[in-house]
């Protein structure tokens, strides 16, 4: 086994076992907290918020992904070359916007609790999307898609044959990129009662009590690294299998 | 056969092909030669309707292209273009399939017939099979290239510069294979080119095009000996004109009796190779064997010259 290997499933482990048994890591905690404080997050289960954490981003990205993509392919046909322009700056409005500012508007039209939060993460998620579907589409090598058009296939089979599997790596990419954002961006979500890894950050926060808040801190950044880690190995076959070296795909 | 019946397109108020007509015989190898700009892409891609036209029309067999639908008619086609256009992300095997895959051929015959072909392009299967198209020099790329447009069997091949990536000794090996392939599958083929002497090697006859029309279609000896006016006797190179004459010519149509010293020359070489080597070793004849290797006559150099100029 590699040793970059060796870190990934230590890491993975290190994370599971702190979610599901916590209590195992008390004496690290104890030094943080002032006498009589619990050590460990005691108003929940770890496991069950990471799971909501997890739960929350992956349904915003994966909306973010479906509308991204499908944006990005729209503006480059040639009917919907138009539109670029347009949706360049509705998307990118999408990110100017604070998530936070987001949440504020959004809990007077959805009410409390994971709908706004998905709001803002699936706005917020969309620009690294659609500017790496854009980036991958409008890469497909000229000659490529002339000999497609040449041998008989038609602007679907060119699409779904040609174009979106050269552009997969840039799109993956783009949403590696968003889910990184999403993770770190979902803990403000607990300030508008949505389940997951925020609350523990904020109820650190309230009682004044730093083992919380790292607690909290420590499992969203284990998270994202994981995550990170994850899909780059995606990008990395995918991008093999074009025969691009790896730094080709940031 | 291939009727190009007075073809025209137009961008605007520009003519990129004015009212070209000319035939092309089954099974054999057109050149469309001219400088760049000539128009010359533009002609062949109207011939698979990549390119629409804006007036006149082609017509295959007979059959009006415009009745057939596009893709259709394409999966007929064969076509290879400067650079190839490989798809990066499929191994070699699958990027011959191409067509016949849009055409659903059953699994077998497509293993089948890609086999054919890698065997036909002198490229074990075992080892290229399962390439990637950046894993392949220039010269593989390019056979691989045009094993890919002839995967489904067509009657037609069009070819747009496909030796133009190649450098000077790969090309003419690639030529001489392209040569190969076609006169053992009788395949037609209409290949577009800047370059002369790749017209001169390949082409039953040239199609010589300049500012969007179609200056002199003929034979290559034709083209030679009368020349239509003074742009195509400018590119076919008043220099060149007697050695090109020569290389058009197989040493067996001047064999004569007699045996000359040294190294044998086969009778299908061209009297402009026999020329270049009875100049480099200083003789006055050399020895002309047959394809098994023995002896049938000699060639000299009064015979090669009566045959470098224009017949009375």
């Amino acid at each position: 086994m590699r040793p970059s290997s060796l870190v990934r499933l230590s890491a993975l482990l290190l994370l599971v076992i702190f979610v599901t048994m916590p209590e195992a890591f008390a004496f690290l905690f104890e030094p943080l907290i002032t006498p009589g404080a619990p050590a460990i997050y005691n108003q929940g289960s770890l496991f069950a918020l990471t799971m909501q954490h997890l739960r929350t981003v992956c349904l915003a990205t994966l909306a973010s992904t479906l509308l991204a993509v499908a944006l990005g392919i729209f503006v480059t046909r040639p009917s919907g070359a138009e539109f670029l322009p347009l949706s360049r700056s509705l998307v990118n409005i999408g990110q100017t916007f604070p998530p936070i500012a987001v949440l504020a508007i959004a809990v007077p039209l959805v009410g409390f609790g994971e709908k706004p939060t998905f709001v803002a993460l699936f706005l917020y998620g969309l620009l690294p999307i659609f500017e790496n579907t854009l980036t991958g589409l409008t890469q497909v090598p000229p000659t490529a898609l002339e000999a497609a058009r040449g041998m008989g296939m038609n602007a679907w089979q060119r699409l779904v044959q040609v174009e979106l599997p050269l552009a997969l790596p840039m799109i993956l990419a783009g949403i590696r990129l968003s889910v990184i954002i999403s993770l770190g961006t979902a803990t403000i979500g607990s300030t508008v009662a949505a389940k997951g890894l925020g609350e523990v950050i904020i109820a650190g926060l309230q009682s004044n009590n730093i083992a919380f808040v790292l607690q909290g801190g420590l499992v969203v950044a284990l998270l994202a690294v994981l995550v990170h880690d994850g899909l780059g190995l995606l990008e990395r076959i995918a991008a093999r299998k074009l025969g691009r070296s790896l730094d080709e795909t940031p | 056969m291939i009727t190009i019946d007075h073809l025209t397109k137009r961008y605007g108020s520009t003519l990129v092909v004015d009212d070209i007509s000319f035939e092309v015989e089954e099974g054999t190898l057109t050149v469309v030669v001219g400088t760049s700009g000539a128009g010359k892409s533009t002609l062949l891609r109207m011939i698979n309707r990549l390119v629409e036209p804006t007036g006149g029309r082609v017509l295959i067999d007979g059959e009006d292209t415009r009745t057939i639908p596009e893709d259709a008619l394409r999966h007929r086609i064969g076509y290879v273009i400067q650079g190839y256009g490989l798809f990066p992300h499929r191994n070699v095997a699958d990027n011959i399939a191409t067509v016949p895959r849009l055409l659903r051929w059953d699994r077998k015959r497509i293993a089948q017939r890609v086999e054919e072909l890698l065997d036909l392009f002198q490229l074990d299967p075992a080892e290229f099979a399962h390439k990637f198209p950046h894993e392949l020099s220039g010269g593989q790329q390019q056979r691989v290239g045009v094993a890919r447009a002839l995967a489904a069997r067509p009657a037609l091949l069009l070819m747009d510069e496909p030796f133009g990536a190649l450098d000077a000794v790969i090309r003419s090996k690639a030529q001489d294979d392209l040569l190969a392939i076609q006169r053992r599958l009788g395949t037609t083929i209409v290949l577009v080119t800047h370059d002369m002497n790749e017209a001169f090697h390949l082409g039953d006859r040239i199609a010589v095009m300049d500012q969007a029309r179609l200056l002199q279609y003929a034979a290559p000896a034709e083209l030679l000996m009368h020349p239509a006016d003074d742009f195509v006797e400018r590119l076919v190179g008043t220099a060149e004109r007697p050695f090109r004459l020569l290389s058009l010519t197989k040493v067996q149509e001047v064999l004569e009796a007699g045996r000359a010293e040294g190294e044998p020359i086969t009778a299908s070489e061209s009297l402009h190779e026999a020329l270049s080597r009875l100049l480099w070793t200083g003789r006055a004849a050399l020895p002309v064997a047959d394809a098994a290797g023995a002896i049938i006559g000699q060639v000299s150099v009064g015979s090669i010259l009566r045959h470098g100029r224009p017949l009375p």
